[in-house]
């Protein structure tokens, strides 16, 4: 693994240096947790709110869109970039393995995740008197499975999209879908019956649900929303492998 | 069984061939290079020369053949030869942000034994000013150069040098050919590939001439040149008065006459003599002659006369 904390390091400050990545990954969930706690303000009808106020709604949501933006989002874009410019295909003439590569991209935008729900926990807690009432273990367990699974499937997209131009069209087609199904703002239960079971496929689902969950302290239901998140998982790495090109 | 690491051998190359669906790109290529060597793969674009230098960096796997780097088998040890050799890239990129100083120890650090202090190679290649700028912001120059030093951070015992012109103004390219010869100088090994024949006859030992994916000649430039017997043109006009070449097909030495528009072109086995005596001919018969030179042969000949096209069309 030599050369990994540089090339993470590296990695870490060139995503800083690009406003986008930084503006999606930083400053878009937080934007949304106001957007919906301040301007919006009314509690949406549908939830089962445990007791809690509306915010306790918004901030799993916002920490979802966290780690959308730094791994579904920022993987496939860095990827397919890179590629196009030459760049993956200059480290391959260099003694670095693919292993390290993806671990060293895989820690900036883990570094990147941990400020994004930095900023939004700040926020939602210092702010708006959020509290997560389940265990903080178990919430940031859920945080890292999730962050695994998006880390697999941005790759994905990654590899099986050549350039930038596919990446993005993959990743915005499935973006509005996860953001309007996943139960960031609007309940299951007002779809129509044949999109439910669709929507709780949606990798982003059981991300949202789960960190709400233990927000709200409702003891573990449907253990099956942890095998949707390992389906997609092992899903992406198949793909990954299978499609990665370095040229 | 892996052939025995021969430590005079750089390069050995026996019977590579590469196909592209039915396009032969490189057909039954065999090539020794000695350590020390600087090794020119010249030919025009799509002959190809970056095909084999690829498969060579271990970038591509070769159809068919083999092919030993230091002893190594690209395909099967090719991050042990990538700890090893330097790598120029024809049309290279790193990320597009970095900063030239941060470019360097990055890529440094991805190495067994990088250069101790491998920010000195800013100032060998003029980069010192542009330390601190995103390599984005770089002119063509300045990538290539910090492309060229970064190929040199793991201080390599071969340098692979694909088009080493590409992008550079006749000074830069000037800078580059010395350091090339430095970093020869202290008995490393230079693989380059390059379609202009004045830079493989300036730069290199030997020469291999490739084109539609074979070698068609292997030797020094000088060599090469020799082989060709080609000889000496001689160029001149004559300006007062029309005459017909078959005149000057009688003076000492010259074997053919063409003229080239309003140029006559002697080609002679004896370029003096020819002179010589055309001066004398041309007072006696009052000819006015204007811009008389003499050619040399050099590699472009060798590859016209090799293949009966020009190197740049």
């Amino acid at each position: 693994m030599r050369g990994l904390t540089k090339l993470a390091w590296s990695e870490f400050r060139l995503t800083l240096r690009d406003p986008m990545t930084t503006f999606w990954s930083l400053a878009f969930p937080a934007l949304w947790f106001l957007l919906m706690v301040v301007v919006i303000g009314m509690p949406i009808p549908g939830f089962d709110y445990h007791g809690q106020g509306f915010a306790s709604l918004v901030f799993p949501a916002s920490i979802s869109l966290v780690i959308l933006s730094t791994s579904f989002i920022g993987v496939p874009i860095a990827l397919t970039a890179y590629r196009e410019a030459g760049v993956l295909r200059r480290l391959r003439v260099t003694p670095v393995r693919v292993t390290t590569l993806v671990a060293a991209y895989s820690l900036s935008q883990l570094a990147f995740t941990v400020v994004g729900v930095a900023v939004v926990t700040v926020l939602a807690m210092g702010f708006f008197e959020v509290r997560i009432l389940g265990s903080v273990l178990a919430f940031v367990g859920v945080l890292v499975c999730a962050m695994v699974m998006f880390l697999a499937l941005g790759s994905a997209i990654g590899s099986v999209a050549r350039t930038t131009r596919t990446a993005n069209i993959i990743i915005w087609s499935a973006f509005t879908p996860m953001l309007m199904l996943s139960e960031l703002f609007m309940p299951l239960s007002l779809l129509p019956e044949w999109l439910q079971p669709i929507a709780k496929a949606l990798p982003l689902t059981p991300v949202n649900t789960l960190l709400r969950d233990i927000v709200f302290g409702v003891p573990l239901h449907d253990p099956w929303r942890f095998g949707v998140l390992g389906a997609w998982a092992v899903v992406s790495l198949v793909l990954t492998v299978r499609f990665f090109r370095w040229e | 069984m892996p052939t025995m690491a021969q430590p005079s051998l750089a390069l050995k190359c026996e019977h590579v061939v590469k196909r592209y669906g039915d396009l032969v790109a490189v057909n039954d290529v065999s090539l020794e290079i000695a350590v020390g060597e600087i090794f020119g793969l010249v030919g025009p674009n799509g002959a190809g020369k970056t095909t084999l230098i690829e498969m060579i960096e271990s970038l591509r796997t070769p159809d068919g053949g083999s092919i030993r780097v230091l002893g190594l088998d690209p395909r099967t040890q090719s991050v042990e030869l990538r700890e090893r050799i330097g790598v120029q890239l024809q049309a290279t990129s790193i990320q597009p942000n970095l900063k030239v100083k941060e470019a360097l120890s990055l890529f440094a650090s991805l190495y067994r034994k990088p250069l101790p202090h491998p920010e000195e190679l800013l100032e060998t290649l003029s980069l010192a000013d542009k330390a601190n700028s995103r390599f984005r912001k770089l002119s063509g120059g300045q990538k290539q150069r910090v492309a060229t030093a970064l190929a040199l951070v793991n201080d390599p015992e071969i340098l692979f040098f694909d088009e080493i012109a590409t992008g550079l103004d006749p000074q830069a390219r000037r800078a580059m050919w010395d350091l090339l010869r430095e970093f020869h100088g202290r008995g490393k090994t230079v693989f380059l590939t390059t379609h202009y024949m004045e830079e493989a006859e300036a730069l290199c030992d030997r020469v291999a001439v490739i084109d539609h994916g074979r070698i068609i000649a292997l030797d020094t430039p000088a060599n090469l040149v020799r082989n060709l017997k080609a000889g000496t043109k001689v160029l001149f006009r004559v300006t007062n008065r029309a005459v017909a070449s078959a005149e000057f097909a009688k003076l000492p030495a010259v074997t053919r006459v063409e003229p080239k528009d309003d140029v006559f072109v002697l080609y002679t086995s004896d370029g003096n003599a020819t002179l010589q005596e055309l001066i004398r001919y041309a007072d006696r018969q009052g000819l006015s002659l204007d811009g008389i030179r003499t050619e040399t042969p050099n590699l472009d000949d060798v590859f016209l006369a090799l293949t009966g096209r020009e190197m740049r069309e």
